[in-house]
């Protein structure tokens, strides 16, 4: 194992050329350092036709902008994006296309060798002389490093970057067998950021009555019984229902067996109850996440193929009962967009979505019908990222409704235990009952690239540019 | 037979056009307190249009006027031609009740006793023919009296309403409660209910869910209650006893109201 | 006395409706729901002043996702003020 002092000197020892794919993770999110100093170290050392893919692109990383403007990305495949790279794509579009993948997808394809990373390089909190990487030790930990697991399974070159090395990691995540190079840098990533943005229970009275009203359809749902597997995201309404659930469990005495995902503070308390057996960790949104998964040995951290890619049989969303899902849009179909705005601007991706959404058997949609003036439910998608097909319903401020094609019982279910629902078609007229209809959006004129499904398949295109008259 | 009454802002647009997601039984829309006294025309204009474009069906809608009198004037024109349920009067007394009277609206009446003067005139103003509820209004009433807020300085206060709205048939509805924390709003609420009250103010929409838990009926009241007016019907009698208690006309109109509360509000055991 | 009113907020569903004195009749409307909206907008403030028979003002609306009724109360109010300004 070499290891270096710098960025500069470890490139000394790496095979850098135009037209390299490079890979990063975003375990640190808005906190992470890594990528900016790579990207702008090859800048330094002139390097062209890069092709980018990290996990995520968060509004940190200003270096991809920069490569941008400078002529040196080519390519960009991630999962998820928001900030100044998404407005910069928007204004400008990039050379090749921007592909966005699901966590599982991205996975499954980098295993599956579609995806060939050159050079993976890997922040990680702390390495041993060993290779070995982890999340949980150091000054300055991320928590679980499923994001970054198949990368260093099957890149070319692997390199961990971090400010602490120690003598040996017990069970790393990242097996120095796989690593090739170890670089010193003075921070690995900033925790305190990790958890920066909407990461805390909602005191929203619209976005409560959406978790309460979502609590209902769980409960109802059938599902809703010992031994239930669930999973929700870091959103202040998703971590509302979550609250509510473990609430529920208790009341209930039931026991969950699994919650699957992104794992906060609220999912580390339940487990610490003993309301759940067991978390797995792909991503932790919180230091009390953190916290837990260094110290509780049910908390386990699993690599994104092992939460969700499609190929993977033992994928742990394989046996998940119940998932929350948000949307920026949504069709009356049920097909969801949480990729871009209304004007084509990336303001996230997948991620999980379209991965949770097809292998969970129930599939919820929260969000609020009317935000400002703009309703959720559309004719059209700007783009979609989850096909309707694997959603079972949708739950808003004023109304829920059921998608007859994915679960044709579902309905009979609810309105059996009282719970009222509406066509989706209807819930739309509500909307434009207080909005007015919104005239078209017009697409922009180019091409950005697509958004691929977690099997390959082309799911939608992506526009840039001004709109198209 | 509202639970909740939810105050909302009248001169907020967000809380206007989403006062009936926020599943409170009855909303007061808010002239006075919550609107500073420069914006009172954009209250009015903004109520006044949205109750007109967008009056959500199945929602007791009142509204809190002015006390002042050039104020509760204007309130009362600008709410002249809009289907609402009536109107609360703040520092409601018999001179409040005058001024209104002046104005010649007709409007229902829901008074808030918030003063000395209203709580002892609060019996008089319960009987007067326009009135149709009170509503304590502790933290005022806790300023011009000087005493601290507990279940024991309140306890004077809840009950004198509650028998003057008791003795003339009208809605007794509790002070709000003032802290945004969970636990103590359902003491407080507790508290109320405890004495005969069957509603409570809200003055945030998080504080409605607790407040219609807690004055639903509960499954054991509406078993007996089905009970009676199963026994009324069977025996076609005013006056029966039931499970070693004598039961007559006071108890079978309550024990309906409970079955029709609990239909309405959704009880378990009565779908 | 500036001759401005303004009314109105900047919260989101609401608006800052601007009025002021100018020597041609002028609407400018910036909002958070352009495309989808504008056009909308644009009708409701023009019948507004129409009927209010308004001239020689600047009309401002900073939107930020009102609802129509919104619109027109934000509007009214300040047709009022403004001409309760003019007129002394």
């Amino acid at each position: 194992m070499i290891i270096h002092q710098s960025i500069k000197d470890l490139f000394k020892h790496l095979p850098l050329k135009d037209g390299l794919n490079i890979s990063f993770h975003h375990h640190y999110r808005n906190g992470d350092v890594v990528l900016n100093a790579v990207l702008n170290e090859l800048y330094t050392q002139d390097l062209k036709a890069l092709n980018l893919y990290p996990s995520g692109i968060f509004p940190v990383h200003t270096s991809i902008v920069e490569g941008l403007k400078q002529h040196r990305i080519n390519n960009i495949t991630t999962n998820y994006m928001n900030g100044p790279v998404s407005a910069y794509l928007k204004a400008h579009g990039l050379p090749g296309e921007l592909i966005m993948q699901t966590h599982g997808g991205r996975a499954r394809a980098i295993e599956e060798k579609e995806t060939v990373i050159d050079i993976a390089f890997i922040a990680v909190s702390a390495a041993s002389k060993a290779g070995d990487g982890s999340g949980l030790l150091g000054q300055r930990p991320c928590g679980a490093l499923g994001y970054a697991v198949a990368d260093a399974q099957h890149a070319r070159k692997v390199v961990l970057l971090t400010d602490t090395l120690v003598e040996t990691i017990e069970n790393p995540e990242i097996k120095g067998a796989d690593v090739d190079h170890i670089c010193l840098l003075e921070t690995a990533g900033n925790t305190s950021q990790i958890a920066s943005g909407t990461l805390s229970v909602t005191r929203d009275p619209v976005g409560l009555k959406i978790a309460r009203e979502a609590m209902r359809v769980i409960k109802a749902s059938g599902y809703f019984k010992q031994d239930v597997s669930f999973q929700s995201g870091a959103g202040s309404v998703s971590l509302a229902i979550t609250q509510m659930f473990v609430d529920q469990l208790k009341q209930d005495h039931l026991t969950a067996s699994f919650f699957t995902g992104g794992i906060t503070g609220v999912h580390a308390q339940a487990l610490k109850d003993g309301l759940v057996r067991k978390l797995y960790d792909v991503q932790c949104f919180d230091e009390a996440a953190i916290e837990s998964l260094k110290n509780n040995p049910n908390h386990e951290p699993m690599s994104a193929s092992l939460y969700a890619s499609p190929s993977n049989e033992q994928r742990k969303i394989k046996a998940l009962d119940i998932v929350i899902l948000g949307a920026s849009e949504i069709d009356l179909d049920f097909n969801v967009n949480v990729t871009s705005d209304s004007y084509h601007t990336i303001i996230g991706g997948s991620g999980g979505h379209q991965d949770t959404a097809e292998d969970a058997k129930l599939s919820i949609i929260v969000a609020p019908l009317i935000k400002a003036r703009t309703p959720l439910i559309k004719h059209t998608l700007t783009s979609r990222t989850t096909p309707g097909k694997h959603i079972a319903c949708l739950i808003t401020e004023r109304g829920i409704a059921v998608n007859d094609a994915h679960d044709p019982t579902l309905k009979t279910t609810l309105e059996a235990q009282g719970i009222q629902t509406l066509d989706i078609q209807s819930l739309m007229d509500k909307a434009h009952a207080l909005t007015l209809v919104p005239a078209p959006f017009k697409r922009p004129k180019h091409r950005l690239g697509y958004i691929e499904g977690r099997r390959k398949d082309v799911l939608d295109t992506l526009y840039w540019g001004e709109r198209d008259d | 037979m509202a639970r909740s009454y939810l105050f909302i802002p009248g001169n907020v647009p967000r809380m206007l056009q989403n006062m009936d997601v926020f599943d409170a039984d009855a909303v007061i829309i808010d002239f006075e307190d919550a609107v500073s006294l420069t914006d009172k025309d954009e209250a009015r204009h903004l109520t006044q249009l949205f109750l007109r474009d967008h009056l959500p069906p199945s929602l007791d809608i009142y509204v809190r006027i002015n006390s002042d009198a050039q104020l509760m004037k204007d309130d009362l024109i600008a709410l002249e031609t809009l289907d609402i349920q009536g109107i609360v009067l703040p520092k409601c007394d018999q001179d409040t009740l005058k001024e209104y009277e002046a104005s010649q609206a007709n409007f229902r009446v829901i008074g808030i006793i918030e003063t000395p003067q209203g709580m002892i005139e609060v019996e008089k103003t319960a009987m007067h023919p326009c009135i149709d509820g009170l509503i304590l209004g502790a933290e005022d009433l806790k300023k011009e009296m000087g005493f601290t807020r507990s279940s024991q300085t309140l306890y004077y206060p809840r009950q004198r309403l509650l028998y003057a709205a008791k003795a003339a048939n009208i809605k007794a509805i509790d002070t709000p409660f003032t802290h945004l924390d969970e636990s103590g709003l359902s003491e407080d609420a507790c508290e109320a209910a405890a004495l005969g009250y069957e509603s409570k103010c809200a003055i945030h929409p998080n504080q409605v869910p607790t407040i219609n838990q807690l004055f639903l009926p509960s499954e054991a009241d509406l078993m007996a209650a089905l009970k009676i007016v199963k026994k009324h019907e069977q025996t076609n009698s005013m006056r029966f006893s039931l499970d070693g208690k004598m039961i007559d006309k006071p108890v079978i109109d309550a024990a309906k109201q409970l079955i029709e509360k609990s239909k309405r509000y959704g009880v378990k055991g009565v779908l | 006395m500036p001759k401005t009113v303004s009314v109105g907020t900047l919260e989101s569903s609401d608006c800052m409706m601007t009025i002021k004195p100018h020597h041609t009749t002028v609407i400018t409307i910036h909002t958070v729901v352009h495309e989808a909206f504008y056009d909308h907008i644009k009708q409701t403030i023009d019948k507004m002043i129409a009927a209010h028979n308004l001239k020689n003002v600047h009309v401002i609306c900073e939107d930020k996702g009102a609802l129509d009724y919104t619109i027109r109360a934000r509007l009214k109010t300040a047709i009022e003020r403004y001409k309760d300004i003019i007129h002394g």
